[in-house]
Order: C-alpha cells, then sequence, then structure tokens
C-alpha cells in the first residue's frame, strides 16, 4: 500500500509540474515579496497632522517644534489646500483662529484642539506602551496575513481545480475504479500535495516577508493553521471539480468566493468597520484564527473542533462525491 | 456577418462569459452606495475605558473625540487595545489628569493623538472658547472613489480581453481552430470576427458602469466614449494574443491574471506615487495607463490631458492590431509550403 500511496503522489508533483503550478506559486511569491517591501509599507504610513502657523506679529512664542510656520495667509490656504487634513492657525487677529477643512465631527474637535494645544506645549506623557510589536511589525504581519489567506484560499484552490479538471476530463478517476489500490489514496495523496507545497509557501511567505526572526517566533503556529486552511480548501477544491461539470462552471464559483467571500472578511478583520453578521461567515474564523497565529493571540479550542469537524465532514462529502464519479459510465 | 450571428448565440449561452460581463456593473453599484455608507470611522479615535474607571463628565469630554467603550475587566480593556484591526486607545484617571495606554504598533497619527491627551484634556476649558473655521471639502470618499470608479472601469473593459482568451482557448481545445484554418475566410475576417464580440461586450460594460458611476456634460461624454471604444479594443486585441499564446485552459487563466494584475497596477500605483519623468513615458506601453489617466483628467475636467490619452490609445490599437496582423501572415506563410 505504501508503494501505490508513493507512486500517486509522485505522480500528482509530475502532474503539478507540468501544469506549472510550482511555477505560478513561485511567482506569486515573488510578486508578493515585491509589493510588501516595496509598495505596501509606504503607503501604509500615517504622519500626525501637519499644523501651519500664521502668525505676523510673532505673539506665539512657546509654539512646538511640530508647528510649521507660514508668512501669508494665502501660503497657509495653499498649503491646507494640498494636505487638507492639516489644521491652519491664524494669529494675525490677535485671538488665534482655527482655520481646516471639514471632515467627520469627532476627528475635527479633535484636530483643532490638537493644533492649539501645539502652541503651549506641555510635557507629553508618553502613553504606557502594552504591546510588543512595532508599527512596521504590524503591517509586515497583517498584509503577510492577507496575502497567506488570498494565495491559499484563492489561488491555491484555483491550481488543485485546475488539475483534478484535467484528471477527470482523462478520465483518470474512472480508470481508478479498476485499479488494486484503496480507493481513499487517491484523494489522500493529492490533500498531501497540497498540504506540503501550502506549507513551504507559507513558510518562505512568512520568513520573507515578516523577517526572519519575527518569521520563525510565529512560524508554528501559522503552520498550524496553514494546515487547516490547506486541507478545508483543497477539500471544497476537489468537491467542487467533482461536482461541477467543466472549468468554465468552476471560474464562477471561483469568482463568487475571491469577490463576494473575501472581501467583507478582510474588511472585518482588518479596519474598524465591523459587520454585525460577520460571526456567521466561515471564512471569518479561518482568517481570524491565521491572523491570531501571527499576532501571537490565543486560539479558541472551540475552533479547533470545528475546524476538524468542517474537515471529516468535507472528506465524507468529497469521497462520496468520488465513489459517484468512478461508478458513472463513459 | 452570419459568423458574428454565431459568435453571439454561444456568448448568450456562456453563463460564464455573461457573469463576468455583469459584474463590474454590480461592483460600481455597490460603489456608487458605498458612497453614502460612512467610511469616515476609519480615522475616528476610538476610546476604552473601565466601567466606572473614569468620572461621568470626563467619559462626556472623551466622546467629543470618538465613541467611548466601557470594559467590565482590565483583561478585556488590554484584549481591546491589543486587537489589531483596531486603534483603541484605553484612559485611566491619573490623579487629576488622564493617563494612556496603546498596543505600541499603531499608526503615528494615534500614538501622537494618545500622547497628547492627557495635555488636551488639562487644557479642557480654554480650547472651547477657540474660534473654530471649517471650510467645506468635498465629499472624503471622493478621493476613493477617483481611484476606484476608472480602476473599475479598466476592469470592465478588460472582460473583453478575458472573454476573447477564454474563447480562442476552448476552441483550440474542442479542435475548431483547426477547422477554422481550412474555412474559406480570410485572416482579417477571423480577427474581426473574434474581436468585434469581446468588444462589443467589454464596451457595453464598460458603458453601464461609466452611466452608473460618472455625471458627464456632453462633450466628456464625448471623450470619454472614445476612450472606452478604444481601450475596450486594445483589451479585445490583447485577448486574442493570450488566446493564441497559451496552450490550455489552465495557463490561459494564468496569463490573464498576469495581464489583469499589471492592467490595473501600473496606473493605480502610478496615481498613488506620481511618476513623472521618462519613467511615466515608459507607464504608457501599458494600454491601461492612458485610459486611466484620461479618466482620471476628464473626472478633473482636464480636457487637453484626456485628448492625448486617446491619442496614445489610438497608436496602441493601430500597433496591437498590426502586430497581431503581421503574426498571422507570418503563420499562414509558413505553413503554406507544408
Amino acid at each position: 500500500m505504501g508503494n501505490g500511496f508513493l507512486a500517486l503522489v509522485k505522480k500528482d508533483c509530475r502532474m503539478l509540474a507540468s501544469g506549472k503550478f510550482f511555477l505560478m506559486a513561485m511567482g506569486f511569491l515573488v510578486l508578493y515579496t515585491a509589493y510588501v517591501n516595496l509598495g505596501y509599507l509606504r503607503f501604509m504610513r500615517m504622519p500626525p497632522y501637519n499644523v501651519y502657523l500664521y502668525d505676523p506679529a510673532g505673539t506665539q512664542t512657546e509654539k512646538s517644534s511640530l508647528v510649521w510656520s507660514v508668512s501669508s495667509v494665502e501660503e497657509m490656504d495653499a498649503a491646507l489646500l494640498s494636505d487638507a487634513n492639516g489644521v491652519g492657525l491664524d494669529a494675525s487677529a490677535g485671538e488665534v483662529r482655527v482655520v481646516l477643512y471639514k471632515g467627520a465631527e469627532h476627528v475635527d474637535r479633535h484636530r483643532a484642539d490638537y493644533a492649539l494645544s501645539l502652541l503651549e506645549p506641555a510635557a507629553s506623557r508618553t502613553p504606557e506602551v502594552l504591546g510588543t510589536n512595532t508599527p512596521e511589525q504590524k503591517a509586515r504581519k497583517e498584509i503577510t496575513c492577507e496575502l497567506l489567506f488570498f494565495e491559499l484560499a484563492a489561488v491555491g484552490f484555483l491550481g488543485i481545480a485546475a488539475v483534478l479538471f484535467k484528471e477527470k476530463g482523462m478520465g483518470v478517476i474512472r480508470v481508478h475504479a479498476v485499479l488494486p489500490l484503496r480507493k481513499e489514496l487517491f484523494l489522500l495523496s493529492k490533500l498531501a500535495v497540497f498540504l506540503l507545497s501550502d506549507l513551504v509557501f507559507a513558510v518562505l511567505l512568512t520568513l520573507l516577508n515578516v523577517g526572519l526572526a519575527d518569521g520563525a517566533a510565529v512560524l508554528p503556529a501559522v503552520l498550524l493553521q496553514t494546515a487547516v486552511l490547506s486541507l478545508l480548501m483543497a477539500l471544497v477544491g476537489l468537491l467542487c471539480a467533482l461536482l461541477l461539470k467543466d472549468f468554465r462552471q468552476f471560474t464562477l464559483a471561483y469568482l463568487v468566493i475571491a469577490i463576494f467571500a473575501a472581501t467583507p472578511v478582510f474588511l472585518s478583520a482588518n479596519t474598524s468597520v465591523k459587520f454585525d453578521w460577520i460571526g456567521w461567515h466561515p471564512f471569518y474564523h479561518i482568517y481570524m484564527g491565521l491572523k491570531n497565529a501571527y499576532f501571537g493571540t490565543a486560539i479558541s479550542p472551540v475552533y479547533y473542533a470545528g475546524a476538524v469537524a468542517a474537515i471529516v465532514l468535507l472528506f465524507l462529502m468529497v469521497q462520496l462525491a468520488f465513489h459517484r464519479e468512478m461508478g458513472k459510465e463513459g | 456577418m452570419g459568423g458574428l450571428k454565431y459568435q453571439l448565440k454561444s456568448v448568450l449561452r456562456d453563463k460564464f462569459c455573461l457573469m463576468t460581463f455583469l459584474l463590474p456593473i454590480l461592483v460600481a453599484a455597490a460603489l456608487n452606495f458605498m458612497g453614502s455608507i460612512d467610511m469616515s470611522s476609519l480615522g475616528e479615535l476610538h476610546f476604552g475605558v473601565l466601567e466606572n474607571g473614569l468620572p461621568p463628565q470626563t467619559v462626556t469630554w472623551l466622546e467629543r473625540y470618538g465613541p467611548v467603550t466601557a470594559y467590565g475587566t482590565q483583561e478585556e480593556l488590554t484584549a481591546a487595545i491589543m486587537e489589531p484591526s483596531t486603534n483603541v486607545i484605553g484612559v485611566r484617571a491619573d490623579g487629576d489628569g488622564l493617563k494612556t495606554a496603546i498596543a505600541g504598533d499603531e499608526l503615528d497619527i494615534f500614538q501622537q493623538a494618545a500622547a497628547t491627551l492627557p495635555a488636551l484634556y488639562e487644557r479642557r476649558a480654554e480650547a472651547e472658547r477657540a474660534e473654530v473655521l471649517t471650510l467645506e471639502r468635498p465629499d472624503i470618499l471622493e478621493s476613493f472613489q477617483d481611484i476606484f470608479i476608472p480602476a473599475v472601469l479598466i476592469v470592465a473593459m478588460f472582460m473583453g480581453c478575458t472573454f476573447n482568451a477564454m474563447n480562442i482557448i476552448s476552441e483550440k481545445e474542442d479542435g475548431v481552430a483547426l477547422v477554422n484554418e481550412i474555412l474559406p475566410m480570410t485572416p482579417g475576417q477571423y480577427i474581426l470576427q473574434k474581436v468585434v464580440v469581446g468588444f462589443l461586450f467589454g464596451s457595453l460594460s464598460a458603458l453601464v458602469t461609466a452611466c452608473i458611476c460618472f455625471r458627464l456634460s456632453w462633450q466628456n461624454a464625448g471623450m470619454m466614449l472614445a476612450l472606452i471604444v478604444l481601450s475596450s479594443f486594445v483589451a479585445a486585441l490583447i485577448g486574442l494574443f493570450i488566446g493564441r499564446f497559451s496552450e490550455g485552459l489552465m495557463i490561459g487563466v494564468v496569463y490573464i491574471k498576469i495581464v489583469m494584475l499589471v492592467f490595473i497596477a501600473v496606473p493605480i500605483v502610478c496615481a498613488l506615487i506620481g511618476v513623472s519623468g521618462p519613467p511615466a513615458l515608459l507607464c504608457n506601453l501599458v494600454p491601461s495607463q492612458p485610459a486611466f489617466e484620461g479618466m482620471m483628467a476628464l473626472s478633473a475636467g482636464d480636457m487637453g490631458t484626456a485628448a492625448r490619452d486617446t491619442g496614445i490609445l489610438a497608436v496602441h490599437c493601430a500597433a496591437w492590431f498590426a502586430l497581431y496582423g503581421l503574426l498571422t501572415a507570418r503563420r499562414r506563410g509558413c505553413r503554406r509550403p507544408g
């Protein structure tokens, strides 16, 4: 049996290689790494509001070094126009007047009060810092987590289906019905190959983008979550491939998953926009599992129980669909 | 003409094709709807306090700056502060003043806000006296929409490319491509028939998307139409190239994804970073760049730039068409003696 399994794994690997699956995964790895290191970290900077002061008489003597002095009202207007989040302070008429472009109500109040406070800076009290991550570490972990999830849930899923549709089209599944091998081996070898390639991808992506030291620290937890996600996606991919008629129909299913399933999850998990119904979204929990692994937060055992139950259930469904497919007559 | 009728028929029967054409329209409608959702909470300050940890008037004062959530225990508060997706600032009383707590991984803007909050609290009476002049500014989301809407339009046009590529690849797989070779049809007719369907649907989908998203004057609408038609044509042509060079459906999908990524990434990155000089000229080699730039210029009312971009797109159309014609002619030339 061991020999048969190895032969199947070998065949699957060869097929993935000929379908350029590994090449595609490597290409995406390079692309993601370039995006994180060259683009994302640069976009994710948000400096404090700039404060511009017009003070021709020089009445504000104690102002903080964070305040930019401008020489005319026109210059201040131009500065605010190009930096709409900035705040202007006009001290030309004695009393200081705050000028700012309208934004959200609460934020505007804070901007105005913050700008005024810079004119008489008090000794700023450093806030108590509870965490250990720097903003850059957080940004790196967050984007790596998103990319890994996207790659496994969307791109990997596509690869699995492409391989299976090819086999289905060639009639390989039906041939298995007459081979002297246990029927589950066909499914298990596929799952093993995809799991292994996903794990390698996760290791490389994490080490390259989170950093060697930080990456290595979170790697065991991340690999566990990757295994859960990879098995789930591979099983869903197998199920789709067995149930749907052709690759085109599958691309539709894929589009729906990639766009409609992933967007609300990303929005809820990464920003302060929270939807009430997101708890019912299965992808949300999987994504949060992966994210918690990256940030070292504890994961509830209920989640693991649910994940194992889902994997077993999906495996049984796939097995059923597989037997049905084998039973079909050419 | 008869061939074209068959092509159209096959499109209408294909759910996948119809879906790809409908998708950008759906996204455009969603974006339009999103304009009315308040996304400004993203930049808002959020405070976390312990239940009964602060006097009520201090909580009221905090609420001036953003929502305040009360937590039952210190552990819950710490977990909320540490939660990576939010920027909760923990606040507790410290004598007469306040003390703040953060996770340390927040963006600079939130760290600065936490550091200055105690000082703001101390001078709260003075701050309320100051005169504040608020200037009207256009919708906050508009800056996002400026980039999103042309991006959706480009996706819409790109659907023509996807359709053509898929169409040719499946013909190849079914063996129809070989039959086509011996049909009494000139290469020109073949290209035209193949381009037209993707082109028609791509521009139709982009037009509907544009109608949902933009309110343009007649003159600008004419320019927008020219931009849409030209870029859909280029996209449809690129679809022919993809179809020609891919051996199977899977590889075709990979090519489509890569081309789509380049098509969307180049103009957006250019717009965000503000590329100028020779690199900007180089970016114009990607056809979506002039299309995107032209649409951004149109929405800002800059007709000169839009006209220049339309010119660049026209050059793209001619160049890609000539290249494809040349390749087809050469292949035919090679085959004939054999």
